[in-house]
């Protein structure tokens, strides 16, 4: 150890670092009764985007609130979408 | 011309009856076929696989899945394969079917795949049990995609099909980390279908990847999760087999 070492703050634990936070989420949100596999989450500095596609606006919502709960003390940004239910209006011919 | 209409990754559960039954009834109008690319459910459950049922039972056009991995986490999947087949499903594993409207006769080869990854970028049948095993069971379902696509063949199909849930090619995989590649598809698959050379392959799974892209055997590829194509299923136009010219 250095004198300068010494000086230095100590690192914060592993279990409050970020991006293990998000890694469980992740694992939680994939795991449970979501079963969602679809959503990415990208830590941006101190906050954490949330992307992907979803089949409801309840798993979207559920998503979020445990995003929020779990990663307590960080702005949690929501760009999940709900997949789109239409039918097309056209085919894609394949000659 | 003979229409295909496919989506894969819809991902039900109890929340989402009735979300798709609307557009679904409208396929007599647009498509002779419905192709479902697997993760039909969130977690294989049968309570979810009756979801799905309620959802396709009765359509004016016959439907053809494959299961995705979602459809396997339960450990269930011989039972949600009996649970849509109850609802007229033809759900493929290794195996083929031939479906006909209107006179054609529309052939489809089914296995859900598995990962592994890409030319110069995948795992080997190497080291530890458990990672000859990921290989060979990867392995194992191109060769039932093979064989089955080998089957149309023999039953003078106007249009053959590749159905799958793992992506065969990294084409339509863009948009996803491509650290994750290997979990999302194989080669094998695409080797398989280059074999067999169908007029089109379909799969799903990379809901952040791309709709087109082909195999370099020249067939094209088209993933349809629904993320991807962004509504209740997209429609392929695929010219059927010219009549024989007269004698």
């Amino acid at each position: 150890m250095t004198d300068r070492d010494a000086h230095r703050p100590p690192d914060p634990p592993a279990a409050e670092n970020l991006d293990y936070r998000v890694a469980h989420l992740a694992e939680r949100i994939a795991a449970g009764p979501l079963g969602e596999l679809g959503v990415r989450l990208v830590p941006h500095g101190d906050s954490v985007l949330l992307t992907g596609t979803v089949p409801s606006t309840e798993c979207r919502d559920e998503i979020l609130g445990l995003a929020r709960e779990v990663l307590a003390g960080h702005p949690v940004h929501c760009d999940i979408l709900v997949a789109g239910t239409s039918s097309p209006d056209h085919g894609e011919d394949l000659t | 011309m003979i229409r295909v209409a496919a989506v894969g990754d819809i991902h039900m559960g109890p929340d989402s009856q009735g979300t798709l039954r609307p557009a679904f009834e409208t396929l007599p109008e647009c498509a002779d076929v419905l192709l479902l690319a697997g993760d039909l459910t969130r977690h294989g459950t049968p309570e979810e696989a009756r979801v799905v049922a309620r959802e396709i039972k009765d359509l004016a056009v016959p439907v053809v899945a494959v299961l995705g991995n979602h459809d396997h986490h339960d450990d269930h999947p011989e039972e949600v394969t009996a649970i849509l087949r109850d609802a007229g499903a033809h759900v493929l594993e290794g195996q083929a079917a031939v479906v006909t409207r209107d006179g054609a006769r529309i052939g489809v080869a089914g296995t859900k795949g598995f990962g592994g990854g890409f030319v110069g970028r995948c795992a080997g049948e190497f080291g530890e049990p458990i990672m000859k095993e990921f290989v060979r069971y990867s392995r194992r379902r191109a060769d039932g995609l093979l064989a089955a696509l080998q089957q149309l063949d023999e039953w003078n199909c106007d249009v053959r099909i590749a159905l799958t849930h793992f992506a065969p090619v990294p084409d339509t995989l863009a948009g996803e980390p491509p650290e994750i590649y290997p979990f999302l598809g194989s080669y094998l698959l695409a080797e398989a279908i280059d074999t067999a050379c169908p007029d089109l392959a379909v799969h799903g799974h990379a809901h952040a990847g791309t709709e087109h892209g082909m195999t370099s055997g020249g067939v094209r590829v088209r993933n349809v999760a629904q993320p991807v194509i962004g509504q209740a299923f997209h429609v392929y136009n695929l010219p059927g087999r010219e009549p024989a010219a007269p004698a």
